[in-house]
């Protein structure tokens, strides 16, 4: 995950790096480090390092990781011709490399050779039971089969040995949410919740699924979450100020009639309410009206 | 009478086309779908504007339901209405129609008896380049008299079809020009209310 300080530094290196400006290693450096996936560019400012003598040997010993940070680029752009010559590359500077091996299986999955990445994938986890990367790309390997309950096993395989792996836990929730589970996908954002309290994102995407999920307790926890988020993000996340709002909408539908549990409800929803009214106002000032509207179908006003 | 039944033609602006297909191109790893706006008459469905919603997690909905309202009191304004709903798998060769996609068109159908339901077809546009399909390429789908989502075929009438016969060309143009890059999203609103998930800007 990458903070908006950090999506907006790299961003800006890539427009240098695409306008000419330099600084390609930089950049292909925060890539490796932030863990993004920006392949198309990483294989062109890669390759014109890599095709260049004086700039590779420069690099040092760095060459290599470059190689290997290009060959799956690469991969992923199905530009298999370059991932297999980076491979080769590193095959004869590294030849009992398990790392390389690893690599080699990828291509073999990049090729869609499935059954053949899947024995190479096994092999490699025979040796060495704890590589997390290979596990996760057989998980890959089940998902761009359409295999999804095949993904879901290994990733729930996976996580009882690997339980601290947040990226797994939300995967599994994002294959969870696209399935229509959304108890499954609670569960996970439940235990990220757990690790890591403060990080917001959890906790707006846990209130989302239980909105999903619907019924009278679910919203009234959802709209708790959504305003957890609201005090994590110091009340500028949108999509929690949206939240509260239908959060309140729906409550009111479902217990009509019923004594109103939620004491702070009005005071809550007229704040989110103004907040985005506020927001709205200084900046997309155009869509206003469509706000205002909203709210009138939502029977929310502040 | 128009409803269900093979009589119903559907026709799409090629602004509303290209800026799906071109949505779908920005987020090749995602999943992405996307509102229709138009209006029907006689036994032609005009879809006039689309909307581009989402690239994560498309099941949820509260961004859904957020974005559909606004969405509606927007075009209101224009005597449009939501007429459909558009779908493009994760995986580039996947054509199913899955249930995400059908439970959001089943909402849609219950405002709108004439909706469709249009799905990205990656093969046909990967050929776009080689070949001279003038159609779009999208599958089309409407509910059938038992509620199901059943694909049109070719069964001898083109019941979706561009309203300018050079769409495909334009869209090509675009591709080549990298133009998806510039396609905004409710996903990208909700995460910065400055970016206008309308494209005024996109094909000036």
């Amino acid at each position: 995950m990458v903070t908006k300080t950090e999506e907006t530094q790299l961003n800006r290196l890539e427009s240098q790096v695409d306008n000419g400006g330099g600084g390609a290693w930089e950049y292909l450096c925060l890539v490796r480090k932030l863990k993004v996936r920006r392949s198309d560019k990483v294989l062109k400012h890669g390759l014109s390092i890599l095709n260049d003598s004086k700039k590779r040997s420069s690099l040092g010993p760095e060459e290599w990781t470059l190689y290997e940070q290009v060959a799956i680029a690469a991969m992923d752009c199905h530009s298999l011709d370059v991932a297999k010559d980076c491979v080769n590359v590193l095959q004869k500077k590294f030849p009992e490399s398990k790392r390389v091996g690893r690599l080699e299986a990828m291509l073999l999955e990049a090729k869609g050779s499935w059954g053949q990445a899947e024995k190479a994938y096994s092999s490699l986890l025979e040796d060495n039971p704890f590589d997390q990367v290979v596990h996760k790309r057989r998980v890959a390997l089940a998902k761009a089969q359409g295999n999804l309950s095949g993904a879901i096993e290994w990733l729930n395989k996976y996580l009882e040995t690997f339980m601290a792996d947040h990226d797994a836990w939300r995967e599994l929730a994002e294959i969870y949410v696209s399935l229509q589970m959304y108890k499954q996908a609670a569960f996970c954002y439940e235990e990220l919740i757990l690790s890591q309290p403060t990080v917001p994102l959890y906790h707006l995407s846990y209130a989302d699924v239980l909105y999903t999920l619907g019924g009278l307790e679910n919203l009234m926890t959802a709209k708790k979450y959504y305003s957890s988020t609201i005090e994590l993000t110091g009340g500028k996340n949108t999509r929690a100020l949206f939240g509260i709002c239908l959060c309140t909408s729906a409550i009111a539908q479902l217990s009509k009639g019923r004594n109103k549990e939620d004491k702070d409800s009005p005071d809550l929803q007229s704040l989110a309410t103004a907040a985005l009214e506020k927001e709205y106002k200084q900046r997309a000032s155009g869509k206003l009206s469509v706000l205002t509207s909203a709210f009138k179908s939502l029977k929310v006003s502040s | 009478m128009g409803g269900v039944g093979g009589e119903l033609r559907y026709e799409i602006s090629q602004n509303a086309y290209i800026k799906l297909v071109l949505h779908s191109l920005k987020h090749k790893t995602s999943s992405v779908n996307g509102v229709l706006l138009g209006r029907s008459s006689d036994d032609v469905v005009q879809i006039i504007d689309s909307v581009p919603l989402f690239h994560n997690h498309l099941g949820l909905l509260p961004p859904l339901e957020i974005s559909l309202i606004m969405i509606e009191e927007h075009f209101a304004a224009q005597g449009l209405g939501i007429v459909g709903y558009f779908h493009a798998n994760e995986r580039s060769d996947d054509l199913e129609l899955g249930n995400v996609a059908k439970n959001i068109g089943d909402h849609i159908y219950r405002y709108f008896t004439q909706a469709a339901i249009l799905l990205l077809d990656n093969k046909r546009l990967e050929a776009l380049p080689k070949g001279k399909d003038r159609l779009p390429v999208l599958q089309l789908y409407t509910r059938d008299a038992s509620k199901n989502w059943k694909l049109a075929g070719s069964d001898g009438g083109c019941r979706l079809i561009t309203k300018e016969p050079a769409a495909n060309a334009v869209l090509l143009d675009y591709i080549s020009s990298k133009k998806w890059e510039d396609v905004v999203d409710f996903d990208d609103h909700l995460d910065d209310i400055t970016k206008d998930w309308l494209n005024p800007e996109l094909f000036k």
